[in-house]
């Protein structure tokens, strides 16, 4: 189970952890104060009041230790620049999201080691353009992405000795057999992009290989369940 | 006898379409300010009236050949026919006839002819002297040759040239907002020039060896000075002169300076509705734009999106700063409050806006502007944004077709991200049309080769495109498994291959660019083949 540590009292924090899955994850979020304590509590999570200006009390939640991602959720990009850089002195290997205010502080955020960017109103300007552009495409998307229907797009990674292992894609026909469309596939051997499933040279897979596929979470919990069944 | 002819006469007018398409044609040749043949006739008068101009400049010392005269012959006919066609539009003779009959008839009064008569003319003579109109006529006048006179009013020609340029329009416009102020200081202006000649005759007189021989060469003298021009052709010689002179210079730069800086700011005042009537110029152009409400954060996200798709918008934003921001950026914008139906029906919700997104951070504000862009237009598209969760119901009860809310989206983006970043970073891509690979919707249009057809015989692999689903509102597809509601139909996700597609469908297709426009080509050309119109 991974743990993810939520710094800053926002609309976002709520959001995001509202929207974790509790099985797998372990959330714990970090106040300022009692009363964003208080009222994060209330919705059932965990809380913890520390100053993150101090790195002693960064380590003392369990950064550089147990903690495998923080949420810098600070309104300020001031603050969450300063917790990303203290943060990313102590744990190199910590997964590190932030939002961000202003775009122009998105490069500092980086430079200051954070792994992922998020602006929440790049996002809904994009969100509302495709929306015109391409509602029905957008819809459809919208189901699988965020799980609005029954619908999933889900990463499925071979394991060795799974009986996937030296087959080619275009062999696995899931549409037929589980009810699943095959997006494409993470060939590792050649690198970490993804190869769309369409129009492209088929590859053999190999353990740690990464396919995407979309479809009904029932069927895809069944394929998941068979190619990590080992041999 | 002669005032029952008269009046069928007018009735008849008024009840003859033809009478009344003919009048509103010429209206729109000539004064409707939103017709576009009335910018078409501006264009060809301003040629026109600029090479009758540069004729009769080429008249003052040759003499016209037949071609020169028929063109000016030709030139003036065009210019008397419009003048009495701006004559007759001016107003209804045969309403004026009517409303005076109905009066009589009424009131059991005698219908005098004679009064209406005098009616309808003082309406014409009111036309005659209004200002354009004896720029007008007078523009007709040079072409009169035994009054070789009258070629000075060849300049009144130029000055017609005011009826077809806004912009001339405009610059009498600020001068008449500010002539309470003009007034003032012309008369100031004029007293100026009148102390100044006065000194001067009296202290530069031959009689005092000065070059000033009468009052005309004083006043001439005067307005050079106050000008700042000074020739210099009459320069004080007098110790009285040139005190004068010194006076008149200084008191002239004031009330120079002064006059720039009235017509200057009435200019800043007139900026305003100068860019706005630009706005809605070129708004006019454009079949199917997309009004943004709002240009925070979201709303530049919104229009730098559609910018990129080279897609046409407006942005509309009450506060300074958001529209500056705006208008910096190269953008179409309207600075004043959305929420005014005023502002909503002039940006063009009515006719040729295609959708309208509400993008303000206020909520109170979005479900107001939706309110009223559903009220003035039922069909248009419209997206809002939601900041609270609270209001959302309340978006869609108001009538958004959509509703957005940035942190909840976001929130999505950061779960996904965090879950399942490969799967992610696909979608995102495929959404973003980054890769070369895009999802897109094919219609089945009727009679295509793919109505009717299952979908093993479409053969999409083949055709190097992946079947996603398929988007039908048609019942007939009903018993088929994998089926999802969306809005107002289904998603029929991986049909199996005995999915007969039915016209009106959507496939849904992921693939290369080429491949799904080369698909979606043969679907149309086989839809033409059949004898169908596209």
């Amino acid at each position: 189970m991974k743990r993810i540590a939520v710094f800053g009292y926002s609309i976002m924090s709520l959001e995001v952890m509202s929207r974790l899955n509790e099985d797998q994850y372990s959330l714990v979020f970090i106040g300022q104060d009692e009363s964003e304590a208080a009222l994060v509590e209330e919705k059932g999570f965990a809380s913890k009041i520390i100053d993150f200006r101090n790195d002693d009390e960064l380590r003392s939640i369990g950064i550089g230790a147990d903690i495998d991602i923080i949420f810098c959720f600070y309104p300020k990009d001031s603050d969450n620049v300063f917790l990303t850089f203290s943060a990313r002195a102590i744990d190199k290997a910590l997964t590190i999201v932030a939002i961000v205010d202003d775009p122009e502080s998105a490069e500092i955020l980086l430079a200051a080691g954070a792994n992922k960017i998020i602006d929440p109103y790049e996002i809904c300007g994009r969100k509302t353009h495709d929306m015109l552009a391409k509602p029905d495409i957008t819809n459809i998307l919208d189901a699988a992405v965020f799980g609005r229907h029954d619908l999933h797009i889900a990463q499925i990674e071979i394991p060795e000795g799974s009986y996937l292992e030296n087959t080619r894609s275009c062999d696995l026909k899931l549409g037929e057999k589980y009810n699943l469309i095959l997006i494409g596939v993470v060939d590792r051997e050649s690198g970490e992009a993804l190869h769309f499933a369409v129009g492209e040279k088929e590859c053999t897979l190999n353990a740690g290989d990464v396919l995407v596929v979309l479809g009904p979470s029932r069927e895809i919990s069944s394929f998941k369940e068979e190619v990590e069944a080992v041999l | 006898m002669l005032t029952r002819l008269i009046v069928n006469f007018a009735c008849l007018l008024k009840a003859s379409t033809n009478y009344r398409n003919t009048k509103l044609f010429f209206y729109n040749l000539l004064e409707n300010p939103e017709s576009r043949i009335k910018s078409n006739f501006n264009v060809v008068m301003i040629c026109l009236v600029l090479s009758s101009v540069f004729l009769l400049i080429y008249e003052v010392d040759t003499q016209f050949t037949g071609i020169e005269r028929l063109f000016e012959y030709f030139l003036v006919t065009l210019f008397i026919i419009e003048y009495l066609l701006r004559a007759w539009l001016y107003n209804d003779v045969h309403k004026i006839i009517l409303e005076n009959y109905e009066k009589a008839e009424y009131l059991n009064s005698p219908f005098r002819l004679g009064k209406v008569v005098r009616l309808i003319l003082a309406k014409k003579i009111e036309y005659i002297f209004t200002p354009l109109a004896v720029i007008d006529l007078l523009a007709i006048l040079p072409s009169y040759r035994p009054v070789k006179m009258l070629q000075v009013l060849l300049i009144f020609r130029l000055l017609k040239l005011l009826r077809y340029f806004k912009s001339l329009n405009l610059f009498a416009e600020i001068l008449s907002s500010k002539r309470f102020e003009l007034y003032n200081l012309i008369t100031f202006l004029g007293f100026l020039v009148f102390i100044g000649s006065t000194g001067i005759y009296l202290f530069e007189h031959p009689t005092n060896s000065g070059e000033v021989g009468n009052l005309f060469d004083a006043a001439y003298w005067a307005i050079v000075t106050v000008s700042s021009v000074g020739y210099g052709d009459i320069a004080p010689k007098t110790t009285g002169g040139r005190l004068v002179a010194m006076a008149l210079i200084l008191t002239g730069l004031g009330v120079l300076s002064f006059v720039i800086s009235i017509i200057v700011s009435a200019f800043n005042d007139k900026m305003q509705d100068l860019r706005e009537n630009r706005t809605y110029a070129e708004l006019k152009r454009y079949p199917g734009f997309v009004i943004i409400c709002g240009f925070g954060r979201v709303g530049l996200h919104i229009a730098s999106q559609l910018e990129k798709h080279r897609q046409r918008f407006v942005v509309i934003d009450s506060e300074e700063v958001n529209a500056l921001k705006a208008r910096r950026l190269g953008y179409l914008v309207i600075h004043a409050d959305a929420s005014k139906y005023e502002v909503l029906i002039n940006a063009g919700i009515r006719n040729r806006a295609a959708a309208v997104l509400c993008a303000t951070g206020d909520d109170v504000v979005n479900v107001y502007i939706t309110l009223t862009s559903r009220h003035l237009n039922p069909a248009i598209r419209i997206i809002s944004r939601a900041n609270s969760q609270d209001n959302v119901k309340k978006l869609y009860q108001a009538g958004a077709d959509n509703v957005i809310q940035p942190f909840e989206i976001a929130a999505m983006v950061v779960a996904e991200y965090i879950g399942q970043p490969v799967a992610f970073e696909a979608i995102l891509g495929i959404i973003r049309e980054e890769k070369q690979i895009i999802m897109e919707t094919l219609i089945v249009h009727s009679g295509s080769v793919i109505d009717g057809i299952s979908i093993f015989n479409v053969d999409l692999e083949q055709r190097k495109l992946m079947l996603v689903g398929v988007i039908s509102a048609n019942p007939v597809h009903r018993k088929h498994k994998n089926r999802y509601k969306l809005k107002n139909e289904h998603f029929y996700f991986n049909p199996d291959p005995n999915f007969v597609l039915q016209a009106g469908d959507l496939l849904v297709v992921l693939g290369r660019v080429i491949a799904i426009d080369y698909f979606r080509d043969q679907i149309e050309k086989s839809r033409i083949g059949n004898g169908l119109k596209p």
